[in-house]
């Protein structure tokens, strides 16, 4: 009853001019005459109101907890819209039940209109279903009753939770478009969060007022700041191809604990500077702690370095060697999970450990290495306005040798030394040093996806062609290649599956060289017979060049596009034939060559044909010469690729003299 | 110098010890192909009671390489009615010597939820030893405990795909006075039988089974893997109790016990039902009124706890939530028949895109995995897909077609026969008229219609909004730069129901080239993708639904175009299919047609190479070109 008071007072006191919570089941005039097709054409339903609170306050017990309260109402369009009657609301669990988030509070109802009015029918709650789904999730879960196209939803719950540290964040956006989305956070004065709001689109409106002595703890009566956030007719979120994180783009709103006081009136920095930040990492037994471990690594490495003299020869040695013998266990994160020790004995462990592992073996030779803590591609990138450590989700080391530097990750033993993987070319990392301070570092793709394809033969009496096909990689396109062997059991298996695949082409014999020798150039021979003309009695033989590599289908194909297209590296293939000809023969036509680049140096495409001696050569590059297209690129992308396609369906034409 | 002795003696004497799951054992032939062995395989059925059927495991297994990894995984159901008693287990390394301990405490506990169910209440307990060094073997050891006898485990003695087996038992345990009936497939081995007075034993084994290898096109591994299934005449779930031996038993049991008291609806609810079929003429009619209200009223949710999982949600409940998965949907749709006095039979099908019939002389209720719709009408048998909001009356698509289904009738189950989709009804028929202009830029109007198994093709695109819509139309219609524009849809009553999508498009520079010459792709959408060509191949081909696709376009030629070169008119007949294609020269038209027709059925092996040359043929004549030469005379030939 007292509680009831209490926030009743707070509730006439100060804040009936805010943003305030609509009612349940009250429809305004604005939601009724909101055009939702007008406003998004593609939507099958959309948000008609949303409401959300947050808020630190005291449980029962005395404990600081984090309450949330969400309210949504959303419309339903149409039956395609009817997915969205199922709700699932994740809560986080842990072994330890004081950290477990709470539900309460669940109330929804379906409102159908009919002759006029809306028809309530509420769900049962013994229709909500709590599902443990693994160890750190619970999901209640309950569908609307009695959905019609034209039906609109509404529920709210409150999530209790012992998780202050990134408050809450709110998305304004989500897969559904929103007539309007209101957010309150309301803070007690001895928290203080660094805000940020993500995204394209601007607030429209933005409040702080002061709640007058909110909260009381031990006796100590304590102000809070009353943050309401606004943003009205807010698109849906739809994801596009090439393009990373969602949460990049999705407008939000985000929080990160900064400092505290304590009720002895001490304050506690938790992310202040990057100074704060790096004595902390230093001091983790399970990040720093982990980096100086070179007591762990110094008697197996080195003998193996008793032959080497140069530094670089030494790390090459000791980056082979941890990543043939720490298998990654598919866990990221920068924290050390079981320790280098612990990872090393057994062979397995997460990023943090092998990377770690790295650092330390690398500094028991001598050398001069860090880490690099960094947000993979999947996790959006890092919040550089605040120096905080969330959203870093990965670390790699970083060897100086000299005025050089090489960024090394050892958890895929495929990578060769001083390839970042594609998941970790993400803006930029942080610099973590045991004896300097912290530093920003660019995280660009220090090598490019790089195919040579050479096709060299001669056309038989029978119109088959009997030819040496080389293909070489490099960089990123080595990687993949290495990876798509090694899935194999064998080489015989996997020429076999390619040779399966090629449905004109039989090989013979081949020769895969460099498969494990990461640093130089991989390389695949295959002594193959191909089926190109159907006998050589024709007084004209069609031939189209465009053997390998050819696109039937436009990679852009889209009408516009919202995002960038991020290919994460740069692109490089090249492709040379030489085909010599039975008999004598002159060349009757052939695609034009041709040489097409994409503006601003993003790309080329080059082709050329000629007929000389009885011999047949052509040749073919491509490159994308940037990994990110702004979305104002798109259109060039796609003609850039419409030009090729067309050039593609040209044939070279010969006739033969007698 | 001397640890090193001592070790190495150590472990030889190890090795002897374990020796007898070393990798070195295994015969060669059980190593062709694959990449993990069931060394030896122990399972123990005991029926104790029909409320008690204990299962010991005991399985060692040998992953020989990283693909063979995830056959090391242990997978155990659980949930109120079944317990996991206890699991323990060892990884042994290439010698067969032990190199880690596991147990119940080192599993991964998840729900089994798929993505279909809002909720169901069985969970399972998963463990996948982390070993990268290859090969290597695990030894488990484990107890299951099930309150329930109506669904009994089976002898699945080779399970997968690139596994072989050493040799694997299975034993079968009930007590005298138990009776029950055995299916062995693609099995001929005999049990060992042992009775006495207070117990009958039945043990199969099996051993030395090469790994089989997964091939495109192949039959469906129920066709050719080993099986023994085991079914009690007396049975016991979830507090019922039952009793039967063939499938007229078991379904007159489903309807008195499951079915037949959870039809009724409120008196409003059949007045409003009552009142909307009162004028109508005959039942189909009925039937049609009443199955298009249940289609827009009704969405498909799945929620399965306890006996649910057989047993459907009361057609009121149904009416009042208008929501149910395919049990409770079926039997609504019975209780709105009911009130307009149709009769109807709720039907169990085991559903799926390949052909699979409820095993006949050998009934068992986890042979279905869902449930559709069967009304006799006097001879004119209608069977009714309750789960789809739009699928046509009267029309089961090709996930429930050509199969036996087993009837749930007051008079008992019934086997029936749901109707086959035939190649000459599995049609995509289009036509296209296309205008070229001088600069290769086409632009014309397509219009498709889809029948049978084709029926649905383009439907969730149909129920899209706009611009999604447009974006899968062009994967669908992949041509560069392709516009596409006045899209609509309709549906329309051939022999059966057809739908129908038209559009008007342009094709931006379709047919270019070089200085002399203009290459037109004759078959700009309907292009079949050439299939690997196996070298050694050991499975039977299986073509599991036939089908006809036609083509049709005419090209309106510029003028000033001569044709060069026209590709050649080709009619392949195999005994897979017939292909033909015809590129005739009208005037300023050019009319191609492409008829692929395929077939269905069984061939061998050996008929592999030919299919697979046939479609290779069929993705080459697909993209052949017609050569147009521009404007001076006399250049072609």
């Amino acid at each position: 009853m007292k509680k009831i008071l209490l926030s009743l007072f707070l509730g006439l006191g100060l804040n009936y001019a805010h943003a305030q919570d609509f009612d349940f089941g009250l429809f305004s005039e604005a939601e009724s005459s909101f055009d939702i097709r007008k406003f998004d054409a593609q939507a099958n339903a959309a948000v008609l109101n949303e409401y959300g609170t947050a808020k630190i306050d005291l449980d029962a017990s005395g404990n600081t907890r984090l309450y949330f309260t969400h309210h949504l109402r959303i419309k339903i369009l149409n039956q395609e819209g009817f997915d969205e009657g199922n709700i699932t609301i994740p809560l986080r669990q842990s072994s330890d039940y004081d950290s477990n988030e709470e539900i309460s509070e669940i109330v929804a109802a379906t409102f159908n209109p009919d002759l006029g009015v809306y028809v309530r029918n509420n769900l049962d709650p013994k229709k909500i279903y709590e599902e443990r789904a693994n160890n750190n999730y619970k999901l209640v879960k309950f569908t609307f009753p009695n959905l019609k196209p034209g039906s609109v939803i509404e529920y709210s719950y409150k999530i209790s939770s012992p998780r202050l540290f990134n408050f809450h964040t709110w998305e304004f956006q989500s897969n559904l478009p929103k007539r309007t989305s209101s957010f309150v956070a309301r803070i007690p004065a001895i928290y203080n969060y660094n805000v940020t709001l993500r995204g394209p689109y601007k607030l429209s409106k933005q409040d702080a007022k002061l709640d007058r002595e909110c909260l009381s703890i031990s006796g100590v009566k304590l102000d809070c700041s009353r943050m309401t956030y606004t943003m009205d007719s807010v698109p849906a979120f739809r994801e596009e191809e090439f393009m990373t994180a969602a949460t990049n783009f999705k407008s939000a709103i985000y929080f990160e604990l900064s400092d505290y006081q304590t009720i002895r009136g001490v304050k506690m920095n938790l992310t202040k500077t990057w100074r704060d930040i790096d004595y902390e990492l230093k001091g983790n037994k399970d990040v720093g702690g982990q980096m100086k471990r070179a007591d762990v690594f110094k008697e197996a490495v080195m003998p193996l370095l008793a032959n080497a003299s140069d530094p670089l020869q030494k790390a090459k040695i000791i980056y082979a060697f941890i990543s043939k013998n720490i298998r990654w266990n598919n866990y990221r994160g920068f924290v050390s999970d079981v320790g280098v020790k612990k990872a090393f004995e057994t062979h397995t462990g997460n990023t943090a450990d092998i990377n770690y592992a790295l650092i330390s073996a690398l500094t028991a030779a001598g050398l001069d290495a860090e880490a690099v803590i960094l947000s993979t591609r999947s996790n959006g990138t890092v919040n550089k306005l605040f120096p905080v450590l969330t959203g870093f989700d990965y670390v790699v080391a970083k060897l100086n040798i000299a005025d050089k530097t090489y960024l090394l990750d050892a958890t895929d033993p495929l990578l060769p030394f001083g390839l970042l993987p594609i998941h970790c070319i993400n803006d930029q990392g942080r610099v973590i040093s045991l004896k300097k301070p912290s530093e920003w570092i660019d995280l660009k793709a220090t090598q490019r996806e790089t195919v040579r394809y050479v096709l060299d033969g001669d056309i038989n009496d029978q119109g088959k062609l009997m030819a040496t096909l080389s293909i070489y990689s490099n960089g990123y396109a080595a990687h993949k290649r290495r990876k798509q062997i090694k899935s194999y059991n064998s080489l015989d298996e996997y020429v076999e599956k390619y040779d399966e695949r090629m449905t004109k082409m039989k090989v013979l014999k081949y020769d895969i060289t460099n498969l494990d020798t990461l640093d130089l150039t991989l390389s695949e021979v295959y002594h193959v017979e191909m089926d190109i003309f159907q006998g050589l009695d024709h007084s004209q033989l069609y031939l189209n060049p465009f053997i390998l590599d050819r696109f039937e289908k436009n990679p852009f194909n889209l009408d516009n596009r919202t995002y960038p297209v991020d290919l994460g590296a740069q692109r490089d293939t090249r492709i040379l034939c030489n085909i010599r000809f039975p008999g004598t023969y002159t060349l009757v036509d052939k695609p034009k060559d041709l040489s097409i680049a994409l503006p601003e140096k993003g790309g080329r495409f080059l082709t050329q044909t000629a007929f000389e001696n009885g011999a047949l050569t052509f040749s073919q590059m491509l490159t994308h010469d940037k990994s990110i297209y702004d979305p104002q690129e798109y259109a060039s992308l796609k003609e850039f690729y419409s030009r090729i396609i067309q050039l593609q369906k040209t044939d070279i034409v010969l006739k033969k003299t007698p | 110098m001397k640890i090193r002795i001592l070790t190495l003696l150590l472990s030889v004497t190890a090795l002897h010890a374990a020796a007898q799951y070393a990798v070195d054992q295994i015969p060669a032939a059980l190593k062709t192909r694959a990449n993990a062995v069931i060394r030896d395989m122990e399972t123990t059925v005991d029926m104790r009671a029909p409320n008690d059927v204990g299962t010991r495991v005991r399985k060692v297994l040998t992953v020989l390489n990283k693909n063979g990894r995830e056959h090391a995984r242990l997978v155990l159901m659980y949930s109120k009615n079944s317990s996991i008693k206890y699991v323990r287990g060892q990884i042994l390394n290439e010698f067969g010597i032990p190199k880690a301990k596991f147990n119940l405490s080192d599993f991964e506990d998840e729900s089994a939820v798929d993505g279909g169910t809002l909720f169901s209440d069985s969970r399972l307990k998963h463990f996948l030893p982390n070993e990268d060094v290859y090969p290597y073997t695990v030894i488990y050891e484990y107890e299951e405990r099930e309150r329930q006898n109506l669904v009994l485990p089976q002898w699945l003695p080779n399970p997968g795909f690139d596994i072989s087996v050493e040799k694997s038992q299975f034993t079968f345990l009930a007590r005298a006075e138990d009776t029950f009936r055995i299916n062995a497939l693609n099995f001929a081995g005999k049990p060992v039988e042992e009775l006495n007075d207070k117990q009958k034993k039945l043990t199969w084994s099996a051993a030395g089974l090469p790994a089989v290898r997964a091939e495109a096109y192949g039959p469906h591994p129920e066709s050719f893997r080993p099986s023994v299934r085991i079914a009690a005449d007396k049975f016991y779930y979830h507090g019922f109790t039952g009793k039967y031996s063939n499938w007229e038993e078991l379904g007159g049991w489903l309807y008195e016990n499951f079915l037949k008291s959870r039809r009724k609806l409120s008196p409003y609810t059949e007045g409003l039902v009552a009142d909307m079929v009162k004028d109508l003429p005959d039942e189909k009619a009925k039937a049609r009124k009443l199955y298009q209200y249940m289609q827009q009223k009704m969405r498909y949710i799945s929620v399965q706890i306890g006996v649910g999982g057989f047993q459907p949600i009361p057609a009121a409940e149904v009416d009042q939530m208008a929501y149910g998965d395919c049990k409770g949907l079926v039997n609504y749709m019975q209780a709105l028949l009911d009130v307009a006095g149709i009769e109807s039979y709720y039907c169990v099908v085991s559903a799926g895109n390949y052909k699979k019939s409820l095993i006949p002389n050998f009934p068992g209720v986890e042979q279905g995995n869902h449930v559709i719709l069967c009304l006799p009408l006097k001879g004119d048998t209608t069977w009714l897909e309750c789960t789809s909001q739009k699928a046509p009356f009267g029309f089961l698509g090709d996930f429930t077609d050509d199969r036996t289904v087993l009837a749930c009738t007051p008079g008992g189950g019934k086997l029936l026969r749901t109707p086959k989709l035939t190649a000459a009804q599995n049609t995509q028929l289009r036509t296209a008229n296309f205008k070229v202009a001088e600069n290769g830029t086409m632009t014309g109007s397509v219009e498709t219609a889809f029948a049978g198994s084709q029926y649905d093709a383009h439907l969730t695109i149909a129920n899209m909004q706009d611009k999604e819509r447009l974006e899968k139309l062009k994967e669908q219609y992949d041509v560069d730069n392709i516009e596409l524009n006045d899209i609509r849809f309709s549906t329309k009553e051939g022999t059966g129901p057809v739908f129908v999508e038209n559009f008007n498009c342009t094709l931006p520079l379709y047919a270019t080239g070089s200085t002399d010459n203009i290459y037109l792709p004759v078959n700009p959408f309907n292009r079949q993708n050439s299939i690997p060509d196996l070298r050694t191949r050991t499975m039977p081909l299986y073509l599991n639904r036939g089908y006809t696709d036609v083509d049709s376009i005419v090209y309106h030629i510029p003028a000033a175009w001569q044709m060069k070169v026209k590709p050649a008119d080709q009619t392949i007949e195999t005994k897979f299919g017939t292909y033909k294609v015809t590129i005739v020269q009208s005037g300023s038209q050019l009319i191609f047609k492409r008829t692929m027709q395929m077939n269905e059925g069984n061939f061998l092996a050996s008929d592999y190479e030919s299919f697979s040359q046939f479609i290779s043929k069929i993705a080459e004549l697909d993209r052949s070109r017609a050569i147009f030469t521009k404007g001076q005379s006399g250049s072609g030939k």
